[in-house]
């Protein structure tokens, strides 16, 4: 028998350990990938996936069931990549991405990375990722939340709009410019010219 | 087809669409189908007909595409462990440095834990009697009528003022049957700044 996410929290908030365990095997992955997406650091996805989790068991017994547990959770995973993205920009972090020069060919950054014991489908596979990733990070913060939240974690406008804290009009037009702008970005990385139309 | 006013559709000042009833941003939105029955019907149909917009929907359709083929990452085999180990280590923190407040607060709850219980099944018992015992439902009819009953009665001799023991006397008095009656003419009330003004 299926069990909500909303009825899990409540037997968490209880104390039920199993049911925040299950909650977590539901949302490991969609959440590791979304921070990851976020941030481009897996290392720290991780970390922040863990902390996300642990925020939420810890005010479990503050859950209210009428509002969504999907929504709760990737609120409090977006104001953890805010801060990490704020703390990086403090701290100057230079990731290897930061290094290539406006123009440069990703392609040749990213051999740069660990490449050396994939076999050539998986480079390339890679290679594509890379380049998708390295076209969101490009985004404005807003824009790639909203992008990435519906494009790969398959939320509604609404919810989106209600982890932004703005209206679903809005949510509309930062996913519409988000997905112009990723044209424009994957296009100038030569990549799918054939997928993707030529004239912007 | 049908001509919509340009305030209908506000944001198609940049749209190269010649009929211009559809704005960009609910292109996305068609593709996302987050959009009410009616207008997606609307679009469907206008995109039949204008090529730019059919254009245009097609080609976010491939960056959406493109983008979802992306690839997940897979979360490593110890995340979930790591998660409850610290879910537990924050629980056993918690237990050690929880406050002299919330420990007197979680004893009060366990030494009377029954009485919640018991107020609960009291509450149930309650509510059941009051919405199902018909034994229940009359006995509040009937005294609701009662009260109601005694509120409006009133004797018909007692209507003017007059006792039935003080008619009955009067009749013992003088057999003429005479009825005296004493009118009493209340002055109107004195409006005592305009008789001030008067008399001045």
């Amino acid at each position: 028998m299926f069990v909500s996410d909303e009825d899990l929290m409540v037997k968490c908030g209880k104390g039920d350990m199993s049911a925040f365990e299950l909650l977590v095997r539901r949302y490991q992955n969609p959440l590791i990938n979304y921070i990851h997406r976020s941030i481009d650091d897996y290392q720290r996805a991780e970390d922040l996936s863990q902390e996300t989790f642990l925020r939420v068991f810890k005010s479990a017994n503050r859950y209210e069931p009428t509002a969504s547990f999907k929504s709760w959770l990737y609120t409090i995973a977006t104001n953890l990549c805010r801060n990490e993205i704020r703390n990086r920009t403090r701290r100057n972090t230079c990731f290897l991405e930061d290094l290539v020069e406006e123009g440069e060919d990703i392609y040749h950054a990213d051999i740069m990375r660990d490449t050396r014991y994939l076999p050539d489908v998986l480079l390339e596979k890679k290679e594509q990722r890379q380049i998708i990733r390295k076209a969101l990070a490009q985004l404005p913060e807003n824009q790639r939340v909203a992008l990435t939240l519906v494009t790969y974690q398959d939320l509604r406008y609404e919810e989106v709009a209600e982890i932004l804290g703005c209206s679903i009009g809005a949510v509309k037009a930062l996913i519409h410019r988000a997905r112009q702008k990723m044209r424009k970005l994957l296009i100038k990385a030569g990549i799918g010219k054939e997928s993707i139309d030529e004239k912007i | 087809m049908k001509k919509y006013k340009a305030t209908e559709f506000p944001y198609t000042r940049g749209s190269e669409c010649e009929a211009q009833i559809v704005s960009p941003d609910e292109l996305s939105a068609y593709i996302d189908k987050e959009l009410p029955v009616w207008k997606r019907h609307l679009i469907r149909h206008h995109l039949k007909q204008c090529v730019f917009c059919s254009n245009q929907v097609r080609s976010l359709q491939r960056t959406d595409n493109f983008l979802r083929h992306g690839g997940e990452i897979e979360v490593s085999d110890g995340f979930l462990s790591s998660v409850m180990t610290r879910v537990s280590d924050a629980k056993e923190y918690e237990k050690k440095h929880a406050s002299l407040w919330s420990r007197a607060t979680q004893f009060i709850e366990a030494s009377f834990g029954w009485v919640q219980h018991a107020s609960t099944l009291a509450y149930k018992l309650r509510y059941n009697i009051r919405t199902r015992s018909p034994i229940y439902i009359f006995v509040l009819t009937f005294a609701v009528f009662t009260m109601v009953g005694a509120t409006l009665y009133q004797p018909s001799n007692d209507r003017f003022g007059q006792s039935v023991h003080a008619l009955k006397k009067s009749y013992e008095l003088d057999g003429e049957k005479l009825i005296s009656f004493e009118v009493i003419q209340h002055e109107p009330p004195k409006r005592l700044l305009t008789t001030y003004l008067r008399r001045k």
